[in-house]
């Protein structure tokens, strides 16, 4: 059983029982979890916790294949077996979550699910998110802080941006079609919610978007944009 | 518009007898031509005018520049590689501008490219530059690749150089961002080429766009000035001699660098006669 868990600098992968199961079990169901939802996962860089599983070089090296033909990195694998972890420093790959080069991960949240929607955890962050930066977490996403043009928000659930959302953001990437996108002023360049895409009509030069609080929903496999009335539970639906 | 930077020194005193712990002020942009080498040989020449131990790094290997416009160039012997490759020793790679008491450069090396140096040997070096010298400006080179990284390892302070443009922008907060994430907390903008004209006719981004994207604390505005282009050709900064526009904004600059509190005024497409009689708007 696979579980993709998030922490602050990025995506874990979890083998629950790996010992018990062959090795290739488990890398075909990561193929297929990896293939449900290619955009989340895309051009990441993610850890593996294969628990007490023994694994050999050639192992590792397929599960480094499995990754890279969809552009996803495998920078650590984290085990009890003293084995495994021998051979995955033999690799180069990190054996443990704190890296020297990379911003060092803070607080593993407890627990996030991989079914979206359920997901119960969120990551909060409160900074600009800058051009070339990306945010990435299975679970809901809250910024307190500008999403800049070049940046990208991607989340399992929900997206809000206490802020301007100018970049893209990708709400369900996991699959939730029930996630939305919100944020106090809404002048993004891509929208992405599930499998459905919004890219806005480029603006005339000089022209401004309304500075308006708007939530993206999916209904009828499009994006629309709402008024963000959450004070009131009012939604005036409009198209953009 | 008055945007007070905050102060920026480290609080040491300048005598000759306490060693010298100095500050590396890595000058950077993410794309290349908007002005990086001649705010570096500029604000290093007027710190040294204003009485500082100063020295200029030039950090773009392979495309050395820095050298041309300080005007210094048929006086390279040795240079950085050389230094930390142990070919010769730090003061012999270090020239000595003679338009300022305290002002050397630290050529690059022309004929190698950006990997002859690691972002840990550029600490090695900086931290050799320290004792001797208060403020160490580094030339960045263009890009975010090994050269920039070089550049930014060793940084205390980062100035960012922008021009008024929204690509230009664009590459800066990229490198921003890079730079927090490198744990980097002085990051300051410098706003280079402004012609107030057109950032009234909307053609330019006005200081309020930008930092609307950057959020980044603003330590100058460079107005457009033709001196500037004579001035590199001629190997000799405006800050030598200059009364332009650009002169006084490349010294105010420095001012603040070493502390001052100097008001930063927003060029005015009338202003230049308000700003150069000290009428702050």
């Amino acid at each position: 059983m696979i579980a993709i868990k998030g922490y602050r600098h990025g995506l874990l992968i979890v083998f629950n029982g790996a010992s018990e199961t062959p090795w290739l079990t488990h890398l075909r169901e990561l193929e297929a979890k990896l293939d449900a939802t290619p955009h989340f996962f895309r051009g990441s860089s993610v850890a593996f916790d294969v628990k007490d599983a023994r694994l050999n070089e050639e192992d590792l090296r397929h599960a480094i294949d499995v990754l890279r033909a969809r552009e996803i990195k495998l920078w650590a694998v984290i085990s009890q077996n003293a084995e495994t972890c021998a051979r995955v420093r033999s690799l180069g790959l990190a054996d443990r979550l704190t890296s020297a080069s990379a911003a060092r991960p803070q607080e593993v949240v407890k627990d996030s699910t991989s079914l979206p929607g359920e997901a119960g955890d969120g990551l909060f962050v409160r900074r600009r998110i800058r051009s070339g930066q990306v945010l990435r977490h299975p679970g809901h996403i809250v910024i307190m802080g500008d999403v800049n043009p070049g940046a990208q928000v991607i989340a399992g659930g929900d997206i809000i941006v206490w802020g301007r959302l100018s970049g893209a953001a990708h709400a369900g990437a996991l699959g939730n079609a029930q996630a939305v996108v919100c944020a106090l002023e809404m002048s993004p360049t891509c929208v992405r919610i599930a499998e459905a895409v919004y890219i806005p009509r480029s603006l005339e030069h000089g022209q401004r978007r309304k500075r308006t609080a708007q939530m993206a929903l999916l209904k009828d496999q499009e994006i629309i944009f709402t008024s963000w009335d959450v004070l009131t539970h009012k939604s005036r639906f409009e198209r953009r | 518009m008055n945007i007070m930077p905050p102060l920026v020194s480290n609080g040491h005193a300048m005598n000759g007898q306490t060693p010298l712990e100095g500050r590396v002020i890595t000058v950077t942009s993410g794309k290349g031509g908007v002005g990086k080498t001649t705010l570096t040989a500029n604000v290093g020449t007027a710190l040294a005018q204003l009485g500082h131990k100063v020295v200029v790094v030039d950090g773009d290997i392979g495309l050395r520049n820095l050298d041309l416009v300080m005007g210094l160039e048929h006086r390279i012997v040795y240079d950085i590689v050389d230094y930390v490759e142990g070919r010769c020793r730090l003061r012999q790679a270090l020239i000595r501008d003679k338009r300022a008491a305290e002002l050397f450069l630290l050529p690059a090396a022309q004929t190698r490219d950006k990997t002859a140096v690691n972002p840990q040997q550029m600490i090695q070096v900086c931290d050799e530059l320290r004792k001797e010298f208060e403020f160490i400006l580094i030339d960045s080179p263009a890009g975010i690749e090994q050269g920039f990284q070089n550049a930014l390892a060793p940084a205390d302070v980062v100035l960012v150089v922008i021009n008024p443009e929204v690509s230009s922008v664009r590459d800066a907060d990229r490198v921003i961002g890079l730079a927090e994430s490198q744990g980097k907390t002085q990051i300051y903008l410098v706003i280079n080429r402004v012609v107030p004209m057109r950032v009234k006719k909307q053609e330019m981004l006005s200081v309020d766009d930008i930092t609307e994207v950057l959020s980044t604390e603003i330590i100058g505005i460079v107005p457009e000035d033709e001196a500037i282009l004579s001035a590199s050709n001629r190997g000799t900064p405006v800050v030598c001699n200059g009364k332009g526009p650009a002169a006084l904004a490349y010294r105010d600059i420095a001012r603040r660098l070493s502390g001052e509190q100097v008001p930063l005024a927003e060029p005015q497409s009338l202003g230049w006669w308000q700003r150069l009689f000290g009428k702050v708007s």
